[in-house]
């Protein structure tokens, strides 16, 4: 070994050090050499430096400092050192360098150096026997070398190498700058690993970042609006983007015809959508429908190498080289397929195929969620329709039938006026006997035109009050000569009832009418019919009692049903079969309810209830009944401005609140403490206090602040409205919806932060209804548990003990009476609480079964998902009010 | 006193033969006819003082013939009185809003009939003679 270490150059710096020449020139030689690190720290620092700016730069320096005829970086690549910036090479070695990687190895000094990690030198290379690179040497012709090894995280990457083709040996100087350099050099390389590392990840971070949004963009636009063109076209957009492709589409499977149909595309031509629409695709003929049917991600990197379907080639004629087709799946079946393109050939990466997967799974919940919502769209429309064919019809048969009428009813009495002349007895009684017929008739007609009004929604209330004795009076005048006419007693104490009734007179004497009517007619001769009214806590109660005939157990159910009278029909024929039906549903229309007693043979009392809240002038006073005598919860709105607070309070009776209007802030106060609502709905500007003081003022009282606080204002002043604690804050003019929405949205809030379990169990013979109801659940943090039938469901909610059961009425097997029944029955799931979701426009006879036995009933037609998941949400937390109440 | 003229436009034979003879019978001097351009000849002509009008007839219905009554000045100021089998509210809204002076719904009651009908003819009507 000649080879020369660094330590072994100390004695030789002792001498030089005495010399002033030597100093001078060594203190030149220390300059040079900073100003050469300067230069590549500078390099270093700017970030935009590619290592090999950097290793010019140090070579550059190395050979000039170090006085060698040549400066090399070779950088380590497996077993070999690569060359990959030199000074001083001649053309010929360089080409020959480049070509010629030098072997890891003792035989040469780059392999010592990368071996031992430090320094080595060879003084004279031909005087060393292990050198063994006799090519280089000869072509280079170099004698003296040193080298310094470049170090990146422990490992030698690299030598930093110089020689002189004199034998000459380096100094322990030269050495300490040469390794310096080295270091340096290693620095750069670092430099620019971590920085193009830290490129990549950024890159990758940027990435998911996008495709984050992506997805989160795309899942917004599938629970946010229920337009399926908008949803499906944001899908298709952002798979396309993001996947780095040019176009794609969105194909919607039909399960009937086993076709496939593209339902929305993105990048693609207007002449090539018309065509795709056209084209056939079928699930077992086609590429997409294998690629589907298979349930993962198949694509086809480059068309013009495989055999095409009529679909395929479509694409390839349009000039599209490759493409992915992803499959649109729900767990139990297939919903169509996302198919994205290029018109370039290549295969999609894993990572895009994962993408295009999770996009996916977003898809099919948009898809299955347009499709249902298309069909209750349809449904709505039918019943919508329906609706107003059966308003049409029967306007046009109460016209038809009352223009014979007029003549019937008319010439019977010109006949009975006598008006032309005497009628003998049996003439009179005959014609006595046409005329009441007619008049039955008309009775009917105008029977059925009411109760088509009131199950339209269309019969208004002209809501008045009235002395109640002097109402009861006139009722009982007009059925008064017909009692005694059947020797029926009317009795009635005035005493005790109420002095005032607020409710629609006309309506209200209807209904009386036709009950004490009723009773009078049921009573056989020497009986007596005796009518009660009285207030009772939130209530006026009115009964009519009679000593007739009785109503059956069986029939009390159904006798408010249309055409029922139960057995009491046998013995009379008179009524139209509607009377009570619509009497009902006038009482019902206040908001009151009905009942009967009866026992057979004994007689009959018929009861009903009208809420005193109606006609309570001063509602401040009737706070204190809380518990509203019909069910709905109450939202308190303080408004100043009457039509302002009536098309608020218009908006939420129709969402089955019951609106509660103060003008000032002071009242408002008062109703909030007295009702404990469950929302306040809050305008800004009110006379006195206004409405910001309010709202501190419900958040500053620790038993209101909970109350949601929704601000309805011309002031658009948010940041301060929820600085102080509102739950929303909307900008007037304000629509229905944004009003439902908000209150909503706030009573949700405050039965979320309740923390409340949520999961329901499902029942429903559609799965389209029960995917509904998924994907409106599940997004909300709900676990839902789906079954298709009541049997099943029985095991399942035994097992499961969810917070809450939704279900259908109607189904094959088990119904949904059945189901409530049985759950009431049991006393594991009695307390469970019980929401119907239905189809089924619910009779009489259907209420007076699910009365008190279930939560809430949500109608299928008219469904506003939000409103049910915020309901649910509130039954689930046990924020319901504890009644149960089957609305109307 | 002259009697109380009244054009009665109705379609239906029987209701027509209703109203006259129960008209008559009070004491008005009665004109019918059966369509409504047949009652502007009638109004133009007779000059009534009261048009009793139903609704629904065959070709203009009472409402055209009411505006081509209200549009001739000779028949403008002439109280016209809907007849109609329509039942609903709304109907008799419609009525009264497009310048009806009355609105008596079928059946109508015979005993009352010919004091609506004079009340209106005479002016002092009250607008929702309903029966």
């Amino acid at each position: 070994m000649t080879e020369r270490d660094d330590e072994r150059s100390t004695p030789g710096r002792a001498v030089e050090a005495d010399d002033p020449v030597w100093l001078a020139a060594r203190l030149a030689e220390a300059q040079k050499q900073l100003a050469a690190t300067r230069e590549i720290l500078s390099l270093l620092a700017t970030a935009s430096t590619s290592e090999d700016d950097v290793f010019d730069a140090v070579v550059e320096n190395a050979r000039r400092i170090c006085r060698a005829q040549v400066a090399q970086i070779h950088l380590a690549d497996g077993e070999h050192f690569k060359v990959v910036s030199a000074s001083g090479y001649t053309a010929h070695y360089a080409a020959f360098a480049t070509r010629n990687p030098v072997p890891l190895n003792r035989g040469t000094l780059m392999g010592r150096i990368a071996l031992d990690r430090r320094t080595h030198q060879i003084d004279d290379v031909l005087a060393d026997p292990d050198y063994n690179l006799p090519e280089f040497q000869r072509l280079g012709g170099y004698r003296s070398l040193i080298g310094a090894p470049m170090v990146v995280d422990d490992e030698v990457v690299g030598v930093l190498m110089v020689w002189r083709t004199t034998v000459e040996p380096f100094n322990e100087h030269t050495a300490d700058v040469l390794t310096t350099f080295a270091e340096q050099a290693a620095l750069a390389l670092r430099n620019v690993e971590l920085s193009s590392a830290l490129q990549a990840r950024s890159a990758e971070l940027a990435r998911k970042v996008d495709e984050m949004e992506a997805l989160a963009e795309v899942g917004q636009a599938v629970s946010s609006t229920l337009d399926p063109d908008e949803v499906l076209t944001t899908i298709v957009e952002h798979a396309v983007e993001l996947s780095g492709a040019d176009g794609g589409s969105l194909m919607e499977y039909d399960e009937e015809s086993l076709l496939f149909r593209v339902r929305t595309t993105y990048g693609t031509s207007d002449a090539v959508r018309a065509r795709l629409k056209t084209v056939r695709v079928h699930v077992d003929e086609s590429f997409v429908g294998r690629a589907a049917t298979s349930g993962t991600p198949v694509q086809v990197p480059d068309l013009s190498q495989v055999d095409l379907d009529p679909h395929l080639r479509l694409l390839s004629d349009a000039g599209w080289r490759s493409l992915v087709v992803i499959p649109l799946v729900r767990p139990d079946r297939i919903v169509g397929a996302l198919v994205v393109r290029r018109l370039t050939p290549g295969a999609f990466s894993d990572e895009v195929c994962d993408l295009l997967t999770a996009f996916a799974s977003q898809s099919a919940i948009a898809l299955t969620n347009a499709r249902l919502y298309q069909q209750l769209e349809l449904q709505r429309r039918e019943l919508a329709t329906t609706s107003q064919h059966k308003s049409d019809f029967l306007a046009s048969m109460s016209h038809e039938l009352r223009t014979p009428l007029n003549a019937v009813i008319g010439f019977s009495e010109v006949l009975l006026e006598r008006m032309f002349g005497e009628l003998n007895d049996r003439q009179a009684d005959y014609v006595q006997d046409i005329l009441d017929a007619g008049r039955h008739l008309l009775a009917l007609l105008n029977d059925v035109l009411d109760l088509s009004k009131v199950e339209a929604g269309r019969m208004e209330l002209e809501v008045t009050t009235f002395p109640a004795v002097d109402a009861i009076h006139a009722v009982l005048a007009l059925v008064r000569e017909r009692a005694g006419q059947h020797g029926v007693e009317l009795r009635f104490d005035p005493a005790e009832a109420p002095t005032h009734i607020t409710a629609d007179e006309l309506r209200i004497k209807q209904v009386l009418l036709n009950v004490v009517g009723n009773a009078v007619k049921f009573t056989p001769e020497g009986g007596s019919v005796t009518l009660r009214a009285w207030t009772e806590g939130p209530e006026v109660l009115i009964t009519v009692s009679d000593t007739g005939i009785g109503v059956a157990e069986a029939d009390r159910s159904r006798i408010f049903d249309s055409f029922q009278q139960g057995t009491r029909s046998a013995s009379s024929s008179e009524g139209t079969g509607l009377g009570l039906t619509l009497t009902r549903r006038i009482v019902e229309l206040h908001g009151g309810r009905m009942w009967l007693d009866s026992e057979l043979g004994v007689g009959s009392t018929f009861g009903l209830a009208l809420p005193r809240q109606l006609q309570e002038h001063h509602p401040v006073e009737s706070w204190s009944d809380p518990a509203a005598p019909d069910g709905r919860r109450s939202v308190v709105v303080i408004e100043d401005d009457p039509s302002s607070a009536e098309l608020v309070g218009v908006h939420l009776t129709a969402a089955g609140l019951r609106p509660v209007t103060v003008r000032t802030g002071e009242e408002g106060l008062a109703a909030i403490r007295a009702l404990r609502p469950t929302a306040v709905v809050l305008d800004i500007h009110l006379p006195g206090m206004d409405g910001w003081d309010v709202l501190s003022a419900i958040k500053a009282d620790p038993q209101l602040a909970s109350t949601p606080v929704v601000v309805v204002s011309v002031l658009p002043e948010r940041g301060r409205g929820f600085a102080l604690g509102a739950a929303d804050y909307l900008v007037k003019p304000v629509s229905k919806e944004g009003l439902l929405g908000a209150v909503w949205r706030a009573v949700a809030e405050r039965v979320d932060r309740s923390g409340a379990r949520r999961d329901v169990v499902v029942i429903d013979d559609d799965p389209a209804a029960l995917e509904l109801v998924r994907a409106t659940l599940e997004p909300r943090g709900w676990t839902v548990t789906t079954c298709t039938g009541g049997a099943e469901a029985l095991s399942v909610i035994r097992s499961v003990n969810p917070s809450i059961v939704l279900v259908d009425l109607l189904m094959p097997d088990v119904d949904g009476f059945e189901v409530v029944d049985t759950l009431r029955a049991d006393p594991r799931t009695a307390a469970t609480p019980v929401v119907v979701l239905t189809a089924k426009s619910l009779t009489a006879r259907d209420r007076q079964r699910l009365q008190g036995r279930i939560e809430f009933v949500a109608s299928k037609g008219e469904l506003d998902l939000s409103w049910l998941a915020a309901r649910l949400t509130e039954v689930a937390a046990g924020g319901g009010d504890g009644r149960r109440e089957v609305e109307p | 006193m002259t009697p109380l003229s009244v054009l009665l436009v109705e379609d239906n034979p029987r209701n027509l033969k209703l109203a006259r003879d129960v008209l008559e019978h009070a004491g008005f001097a009665v004109t019918a006819v059966t369509t409504g351009e047949e009652a502007l000849t009638a109004a133009r002509v007779g000059m009534p003082d009261v048009i009793l009008m139903d609704l629904q007839l065959p070709g203009i219905d009472g409402h055209a013939a009411l505006s081509r009554l209200r549009a001739d000045p000779v028949t403008a100021g002439i109280p016209v009185i809907a007849l109609s089998a329509f039942a609903m509210q709304a109907d008799r809204e419609r009525a009264l809003v497009s310048g009806f002076d009355g609105y008596l719904m079928k059946p109508i009651s015979v005993r009352d009939f010919p004091d609506q009908v004079r009340d209106h003819a005479l002016g002092g009507g009250t607008r929702d003679g309903a029966p």
